[in-house]
């Protein structure tokens, strides 16, 4: 093997070393250390690659999963019961723990939101009302600014994350039509306290710092 | 049969979630759509369950069904760059002897598509060329030419070839 067939190998692998590799660099001082140079530009080049990881976020995929393959499950249950006995009527309730999706938005909020905020797309009050709207829920009214309004990061689909800024505190809102969520929870974690209700045609969770602003805000949408 | 496959289902999401996302951020370069792409990568990874043979084989699986699907959604808007694209441009965007993990990241960015993404697969993913070759439908030898321009690309840009050659002078 001469200088150039391995500084080829080298370049296109560096953590491969056939005997051939071997063999050169035990008689090349140039490639030698051209090897040894390699070493620290592979972990630099390493370190640069590994960008930082939203917190929790196998638990956000884990919770979307069991949102979505429940979900998928009893529409097949109901649809071989309807087939079968011509009843229409099931009853589902999500599994795992019932604080699951509460703690999950609760970490959404304190890990995600500044950057959301930062990249504030705008809001369209139209399709925002539309949103409120399919779950049943009134906008809030005076005093309440909308901060961030679009698709939720956490949840995905036709869920929308809405940021707002009452008098009595900043909230958070993720509307999820269509899904079920589990039932009725109150849950604190952290500084932070959330609140996830099933409503006629999907779920809805609010996230603030204390249990008197979820309830306030919860006043307000219904 | 059911349990088994929810359990194996979460140790993969687990094991591999971070450098999946770590492998899409690269690849589209923006986090709430990185994390949507690992968000769709594992939903499909569980309805095409039936297609996984070897467990052993699920790390590729899955970085090949991310890449799909980042193709699916986005390639229509941006036209794959061919081999022959001239480097020129990212070698000359160094700084000289200060190059820090910022700057390297800016020079990784600078590199044309094609030979950004195999060294990804090879220096996160941990892939062999020939594994690298079928996971981007090409041989084993383009991506070794691919990955050797992409180290050449980023080594000049970070004035270690300058300051090799220098030494050797």
């Amino acid at each position: 093997m001469n200088c150039f067939e391995f500084r080829r190998l080298l370049l296109a692998d560096p953590r491969a070393r056939t005997p051939e590799q071997e063999a050169h660099l035990a008689g090349c001082a140039e490639c030698a250390s051209l090897a040894r140079g390699m070493e620290s530009f592979e972990a630099r080049l390493h370190d640069a690659m590994k960008i930082p990881v939203p917190e929790a976020l196998a638990d956000r995929v884990l919770l979307r999963h069991k949102i979505r393959a429940p979900a998928a499950r009893a529409w097949a249950l109901a649809a071989s019961l309807v087939a079968a006995l011509g009843v229409g009527i099931y009853f589902y309730r999500a599994p795992g723990g019932e604080d699951g999706p509460a703690v999950m938005a609760i970490a959404h909020v304190l890990e995600d939101e500044p950057q959301m905020l930062k990249e504030n797309r705008g809001v369209d009050p139209v399709a925002m009302r539309a949103a409120f709207t399919r779950l049943g829920l009134n906008v809030p009214a005076d005093g309440t600014r909308v901060l961030y309004f679009d698709t939720c990061p956490m949840m995905g689909g036709a869920s929308k994350h809405v940021i707002l800024q009452a008098p009595f505190g900043r909230l958070t809102l993720i509307l999820a039509p269509e899904q079920s969520l589990g039932p009725r929870a109150v849950v604190a974690y952290r500084d932070r306290t959330a609140l996830v209700n099933p409503v006629r045609s999907g779920s809805y969770i609010v996230v603030a710092e204390s249990r008197q602003a979820v309830k306030r805000l919860e006043q307000l949408l219904m | 049969m059911f349990e088994t496959k929810t359990s194996k289902f979460e140790s993969l999401v687990r094991a591999y979630s971070t450098e999946l996302y770590r492998y899409a951020h690269w690849l589209c370069r923006d986090r709430f759509v990185a994390e949507d792409l690992i968000q769709e990568t594992f939903a499909r990874a569980w309805q095409g369950w039936e297609s996984l043979r070897d467990d052993r084989a699920a790390r590729g699986w899955l970085y090949t069904i991310l890449r799909n699907e980042h193709a699916r959604l986005f390639e229509k808007k941006r036209p794959e760059i061919d081999d022959a694209q001239e480097l020129d441009d990212v070698v000359d965007a160094g700084s000289g002897a200060v190059f820090d993990q910022f700057e390297m990241r800016e020079a990784l960015e600078a590199l044309p598509r094609t030979y950004r993404e195999p060294l990804l697969l090879q220096v996160l993913g941990g892939f062999s060329c020939a594994e690298i070759g079928n996971m981007l439908g090409t041989s084993e030898g383009a991506v070794m030419t691919r990955l050797t321009r992409a180290r050449l690309a980023l080594r000049k840009a970070s004035g270690v070839e300058a300051r090799r050659k220098a030494g050797q002078r």
